[in-house]
């Protein structure tokens, strides 16, 4: 049984990846966060449902992903009420050439780039590119159709491929 | 005229990157074979290779330690039936006797019209009524089972001491998981063999060596994890609850 104490250690021996995670998923330290502090909340109180057949930090990293598919939506949704995006401008501005050398430049056009994502997009591609979790696996955490995980994926590296292609390019 | 040779598109693509189960064969020699897909692909996993490169910031030192610190507040413990660890199995052994008891003095009975103690016992019970106390018997052993094989698949494969605890509670449960086999032999012979993989798991976990190393206790997690076993125990469990354990 997975006591009080029992917990604590696994939140010290997770938090970590968690919160890379939650950062990948929301590009903000602050969010990426709140998101471990919902993330294993929702553990604790799920306790019961864990069934042993994952690794325990696989089925926390789907709450995390779930956790974070929720407050991207919210986030789009203030967003959406809210004009001063501080994102837009990022996502919109053209790197100059000299900015354009490599892994510090892919890092500068892709977090505007994810930010463009959908949260679903967004979420399946992290899971599958980053968490190595395979789209059946996807599927399941977030509750869709195999092929809308799917497809959330081509799209997402669809857009991605668009906007880094100047970078790998040179142009 | 020659037959164009059908070129693999962005999605077919993309699964070949991440190794997704379910790629046709012919796709995968095609791209070994073909210039012009195998340029495509170099370019998708150029741009790809390069996302890994994104590495989020490391948090404090002591993140971990600010994590607890703002969660434990809100983390409860539940009064579950951790309690009942030393009481249960008892509690259990003795319903289990008390039942048989009865339907064996109520053959008996029937037979030489002699009234018997176990009768006496459970008088007033009827083969409905003992047929439910069974069924809930055997639901709290699930239960127990439960909860002992959710700790050990979520061991620390280097804390011997919880997994010493956790010994002690495969103990209980290996007689009382013997008694609950041979009633379940009669009435509940779905059960038998999930009643019978538990058995295994906790004889190989009351049996461990005293000191179990990482080596033993993973192995048990993997035993877990291989045969679905809590996912088996969780359904039997909530059908015996909920009454439908009398129709498996």
């Amino acid at each position: 049984m997975i006591d009080r104490e029992a917990f604590r250690g696994l939140v010290e021996q997770h938090s970590r990846a968690v919160f890379r995670l939650a950062y990948r998923m929301t590009s903000s330290h602050p969010d990426a966060e709140d998101i471990v502090q919902e993330t294993f909340l929702r553990a604790w109180k799920q306790l019961k449902t864990y069934d042993g057949r994952a690794a325990f930090g696989t089925w926390l990293y789907r709450i995390c992903a779930n956790c974070s598919l929720d407050h991207l939506r919210s986030r789009k949704r203030a967003e959406m009420d809210d004009s001063e995006d501080p994102f837009r401008d990022i996502a919109h501005e053209s790197p100059s050439p000299e900015r354009l050398a490599m892994s510090v430049e892919i890092n500068a056009v892709l977090m505007p780039a994810l930010n463009g994502l959908t949260a679903m997009e967004r979420t399946a591609f992290v899971l599958r590119h980053y968490q190595g979790l395979p789209i059946a696996d996807i599927s399941r955490a977030l509750g869709v159709e195999n092929n809308a995980a799917k497809h959330s994926i081509f799209r997402a590296v669809q857009k991605l491929r668009k906007a880094l292609e100047p970078v790998r390019t040179g142009q | 005229m020659m037959k164009q040779p059908k070129h693999l598109d962005e999605e077919d693509l993309v699964l070949i990157y991440y190794r997704e189960p379910g790629v046709a064969a012919e796709a995968v020699s095609h791209l070994s074979e073909c210039a012009r897909c195998k340029a495509d692909f170099d370019a998708l996993a150029e741009t790809l290779n390069a996302c890994l490169d994104w590495t989020p910031p490391e948090p404090e030192l002591d993140f971990e330690r600010s994590v607890w610190a703002q969660l434990a507040p809100q983390i409860v413990e539940r009064p579950k039936a951790r309690r009942w660890w030393i009481l249960a199995p008892v509690l259990t052994a003795a319903v289990v006797l008390l039942v048989t008891g009865a339907f064996v003095a109520g053959r008996r009975s029937r037979s030489t019209n002699t009234p018997t103690e176990p009768v006496v016992l459970t008088a007033g019970l009827s083969a409905a009524a003992r047929e439910r106390i069974l069924a809930i018997s055997m639901a709290d052993h699930l239960d127990r089972a439960e909860v002992l094989l959710t700790g050990l698949a979520n061991a620390d494969e280097t804390d011997s001491a919880e997994f010493e605890a956790d010994r002690l509670r495969a103990r209980d449960l290996v007689s009382e998981g013997r008694l609950l086999r041979e009633v379940a032999a009669g009435q509940h012979k779905a059960t038998v063999p999930v009643l019978d993989e538990i058995e295994r798991l906790v004889l190989e976990v009351a049996n461990a060596p005293d000191h179990a190393g990482p080596a033993e206790i993973r192995e048990v997690k993997q035993w877990i994890g291989a045969d679905s076993l809590l996912f088996k125990v969780r359904i039997i469990e909530t059908n015996l609850r909920s009454g439908r354990g009398q129709k498996l």
